[in-house]
């Protein structure tokens, strides 16, 4: 954001030896309680999940986090959130695992490999397949890549790879973790390639022709300038592409199948903090179950709020240091 | 300068615009629900959700209300009505103490009457092959896994089951027709009962979750080797098959209306108070019941504005609603007199 | 000996065919796995574009759902499409003066402290799960007044808020302060400055941002799913203090459901919707080009 574009400070203090009008103040006024508005609904929220889990947060304590349970049948309540962020945390960082790679491959293949004609199109595909709705994908997920996954993928890694406890017996029904890990791959991939594509884009020209001109490769020249150079802005990226995964409930609760157990295998169905809200919230049978599915929105927001902060951090520490670097190389 | 002023008048002219279109919403809104009529809202089982789903154009005619009713399962329904976001809740699990409590001043009364069917997707087999409670529970909690199992072959003698995997689908919302399945399978097996229970949500075993009777009608159908429970309308809906069911007779009976009716036999005064019945799992000397029948309940605030609507609405539901024209071809089998009788006091003391 | 060779000994001395092939290969590897990428991406874009053209018919907007149950006949999902235009509507109606306030205050009053604390709230607002909004918003209206479109269109608010504030900044610092001191130099009042001068400047991206924010509100399903879901009728209404059936909703629903029938009209739904984020998108980011180059001449 450049520093000429916003309003110089000394047409910031409008009290200032000017006379005070009172457009000025009505102007200022409305527009900081609408600043004012927007940052309290942050606490709001954060406030009105708290009020909602803390029966759950009082009865269970911290051992909801760590308990594996979910038994809503009255007389034997018992509830926990273990089974779920072990499904998070699977689904995400596999997606991730995944995403991650293609995504930076993608930027990679826009900015430097493809024909200058491919460019603008397919940038444009990528762009556009960060607005589908996560319900359309859903709805893709359940009749076109569950029984893709069901008939032919997930019988064959079982086959190969079947000693590895993660690709057990195959699904049944084309719901599984596993359906859901590529749902939020497909998800996380447009977000990842077009910051890293912007990112890719923004390296200055003479790093990259510098170092052609020393005789590195093309791949030199993206592993030894290009990455290094966009890697804060990666972090960043990645870290919001696993925020999007870690929130993403309805695409999930399409494919996932539920249930609450740790399982290795990802083709056996599970859930995810996230997916078990969507799908148990609307037909809680009793008030301790709707306090413990606030409790998992609770645990998930703070996920999400780390995600984003990280993110945000990494950001700024980046633009601080490319700033100065910027200032430097112009100097010298 | 560019523009100075056209902006401002740019935006009066915005402001102006959007209080209009929002005054003319809110008038257009004001009168069409004026003119379109009564809307009553409910929402809660999928189990008689075909059956309220038949009688909403049929009501629109004869009483002129329009009904809005949303399967989201019987724990969304009692919540609903709980929290009064609904004029009514359905429910195929009674309602607990609590539930009574917490809702404070609901009368609750059954207006139907239906079974739920065990479904299965098993191409090349015929429809009602047998079945009984304890191998039932036993494949609900993953103990049996496959078709060609001894137990369910022995049921079945003279049958060619393949070695197809069991997939259970079951439901992932709060369910009414899981609290009358598991209320049947804990009858049947004691095993179930200390191990998993009865509820309207349980912690099943194993199996694939469904949200509403569509969701595991849908696991069912995409699903070979599949097995899962709903309202019989579902299961005639799909074309699916289902289990005839051995009673404690020693019977297999199906879930059809000499079944129902015959289970509905074994309880035919409902609880002082709650109106409750519970025809689970019928004793020997109904040979023809078919064992996971149950009523399904409407929850009613005792008190609510819109008062002599709802009276009018439910006493068509409990007459007129059980006519075959509504109820034969799902399945439903209208309720005996003798609750009919207990169900229509019941609406004559809600009150505005 | 020419230069060249000489150049090229001295390479191969350092291992160039190595280097060389390791550049193929990796150049081979980004293409592939562009490839697989591109082709999963086309693949849904594909799925919906095929299953929902065959479905895609007027009834679809003009036809209500069937009351009844076990019925056949046409039917649509004009309810979805009317409850979506009325709760999308509401909440660009709360979202977009709101988005310009903030953005207004942050650019041309508050002091650099406050202002970056509001933008941390922004962007934290922006990465709160749509999920965790739709019980907030739950909490906040629906226990108590019951489901309302209204409720949904202010989930849908909060959602958006982030995205049309975040573009009118963006905008905003690009109008050169020059504009700003001359304007006031000339005797303009401040206000009148900001509002006659700034802003139209920036209605190209606010235009811009808006459009997208609109394009990712009308696909959300799961704040709906909490406020405005339950008690919706198969009648069209444009009622907005009642709960209102929705088209992310409707698919939603229709996805879970038995009859190939319900897939159908799901997938029809489906390619409208992405059809209509398609265009937003795409008119947005063409006109985000214009308003930028037409900027950059007028300085």
């Amino acid at each position: 954001m450049s520093a000429a574009g916003l309003a110089p400070d000394e047409t910031r203090r409008p009290l200032e030896g000017r006379r005070v009008r009172f457009g000025d103040l009505a102007l200022q006024g409305v527009a900081g309680a609408a600043a004012a508005a927007a940052t309290a609904v942050v606490g709001l929220i954060a406030w009105k999940v708290i009020e909602g889990a803390w029966p759950s947060v009082t009865t269970f304590g911290f051992h909801f986090v760590t308990r594996i349970a979910w038994n809503p049948v009255v007389g034997r309540e018992v509830f926990g959130a273990a089974s779920f962020l072990f499904g998070t945390a699977v689904t995400s960082l596999v997606a991730l695992a995944l995403a991650g790679p293609l995504a930076i491959a993608v930027a990679l293949f826009l900015t430097e490999l493809a024909p200058r004609v491919l460019r603008a199109p397919v940038t444009a595909l990528v762009e556009t397949l960060a607005a589908v709705p996560s319900v359309v994908i859903g709805l893709w997920g359940i009749y076109v890549l569950g029984p893709i996954l069901r008939d032919h993928v997930e019988p064959s890694l079982h086959s190969t790879l079947g000693f590895l406890p993660l690709f057990g017996p195959p699904s049944s029904s084309g719901s599984s973790v596993f359906t859901a890990t590529v749902v939020l791959a497909m998800m996380i991939l447009p977000i990842v390639a077009s910051i890293t594509r912007e990112l890719f884009l923004g390296v200055p020209r003479e790093l990259k022709e510098g170092a052609l001109a020393l005789g590195t490769t093309r791949w030199e020249m993206v592993r030894g300038v290009m990455v290094p150079y966009a890697r804060g802005g990666i972090a960043a990226a990645l870290i919001l592409g696993l925020g999007r995964a870690v929130g993403e409930a309805i695409a999930v609760t399409q494919v996932i199948g539920g249930g609450v157990f740790i399982h290795w295998n990802l083709f056996d169905t599970g859930d995810t903090l996230a997916s078990k809200i969507a799908e148990s919230y609307q037909g809680a049978a009793t008030n301790l179950e709707v306090s413990s599915l606030v409790y998992l929105a609770l645990i998930l927001l703070v996920f999400s709020l780390l995600a984003n902060l990280s993110a945000q951090w990494v950001v700024r520490r980046v633009a601080r240091r490319q700033g100065v670097g910027l200032a430097r190389g112009r100097a010298g | 300068m560019p523009k100075v002023g056209t902006f401002t008048r740019m935006l009066a002219l915005a402001a102006a615009t959007a209080t209009l279109a929002v005054a003319a919403a809110a008038t257009a809104g004001a009168a069409s629900t004026m003119s379109s009529g009564t809307t009553i809202s409910g929402a809660g089982s999928t189990f008689v959700y075909p059956l309220v789903a038949t009688w909403t154009p049929a009501i629109g005619g004869a009483l002129g209300f329009e009904l809005q009713y949303s399967p989201i399962g019987s724990s969304g329904g009692i919540n609903a009505v709980t929290g009064r976001t609904v004029d009514f809740g359905a429910s195929d699990a009674p309602l607990s103490p609590d539930q009574f409590t917490a809702c404070k001043g609901c009368t609750q009364i059954p207006w139907a009457l239906a079974a739920t069917s065990v479904m299965y997707n098993l191409p090349g087999v015929k429809n009602l092959l047998h079945m009984d409670g304890p191998t039932l529970a036993k494949i609900f909690a993953g103990r049996i896994s496959q078709w060609n199992d001894p137990a369910i072959k022995k049921l079945n003698p003279g049958v060619t089951l393949p070695s197809t995997k069991i997939t259970i689908a079951h439901r992932s919302d709060g369910s009414g027709t899981t609290y009358n399945f598991t209320d049947y399978l804990s009858s049947v097996s004691p095993a179930w009962k200390s191990q998993v229970g009865r509820g309207t949500s349980v912690n099943w075993p194993v199996g694939v979750g469904g949200r509403g009777s569509a969701g595991v009608s849908a696991i069912v159908a995409q699903t070979q080797g599949a097995i899962g429970y709903a309202d019989v309308a579902f299961a005639l809906q799909n074309h699916f098959s289902y289990f005839a069911m051995k009673n404690r007779n020693g019977k297999f009976a199906t879930p059809g209306a000499k079944g129902i009716l015959a289970a509905a036999m074994s309880d035919v005064k409902p609880t002082a108070g709650t109106n409750e019945l519970s025809i689970v799992n019928p004793p020997r000397k109904f040979p023809l019941a078919y064992p996971i029948s149950t009523y399904t309940y409407v929850i009613v605030p005792l008190q609510s504005s819109k008062a002599p609507d709802l009276r009018k609405f439910l006493f068509w539901a409990v007459t007129h609603g059980q006519e075959p024209k509504y109820t034969a071809k799902l399945r439903f089998v209208p309720i005996p007199r003798s609750v009919l009788v207990v169900a229509e006091k019941a609406i004559a003391k809600i009150h505005s | 000996m020419s230069t060249h060779s000489l150049t090229k000994a001295a390479l191969r001395a350092e291992g160039l065919p190595r280097r060389r092939a390791t550049n193929r290969l990796m150049e081979l590897l980004a293409w592939l796995a562009a490839a697989v990428a591109m082709g999963f991406l086309v693949l849904i874009v594909w799925s919906v574009a095929r299953r929902g053209w065959s479905e895609l018919n007027l009834d679809l907007i003009t036809k209500s759902p069937a009351s009844g149950f076990l019925t056949t006949g046409r039917q649509g999902l004009a309810n979805a499409f009317a409850g979506t235009l009325v709760i999308v509507l509401l909440a660009t109606l709360m979202a977009l003066p709101t988005g310009i306030l903030v953005a207004v205050y942050l650019n041309e009053f508050a002091q650099r402290a406050i202002r970056d604390a509001v933008s941390i709230a922004l962007d934290v607002l922006n990465g709160v799960p749509a999920i965790v909004i739709g019980i907030f918003v739950y909490g906040l209206f629906v226990l108590g007044h019951g489901p309302s479109a209204f409720a949904g269109s202010f989930a849908l608010a909060v959602i958006m808020l982030p995205l049309v504030a975040r573009s009118t900044m963006e905008v905003l610092a690009l109008v050169p302060g020059a504009l700003r001191e001359a304007s006031l130099a000339l005797g303009v009042p401040r206000w009148r400055t900001t509002l006659s001068v700034v802003l139209p400047q920036t209605v190209g991206g606010i235009v811009t941002g808006t459009t997208l924010a609109v394009a990712r509100a009308a696909g959300e399903t799961a704040p709906l799913l909490f406020t405005s879901s339950v008690g919706v009728g198969t009648q069209v209404h444009w009622t907005p203090h009642h709960p209102l059936q929705s088209v992310p909703v409707a698919i939603f629903e229709l996805s879970e459901s038995p009859d190939p029938k319900d897939h159908a009209r799901a997938w029809a739904a489906a390619l409208v919707l992405l059809v209509f984020i398609l265009l937003a998108s795409l008119s947005a980011r063409w006109l985000a080009t214009r308003h930028r180059s037409r900027l950059g001449t007028s300085r």
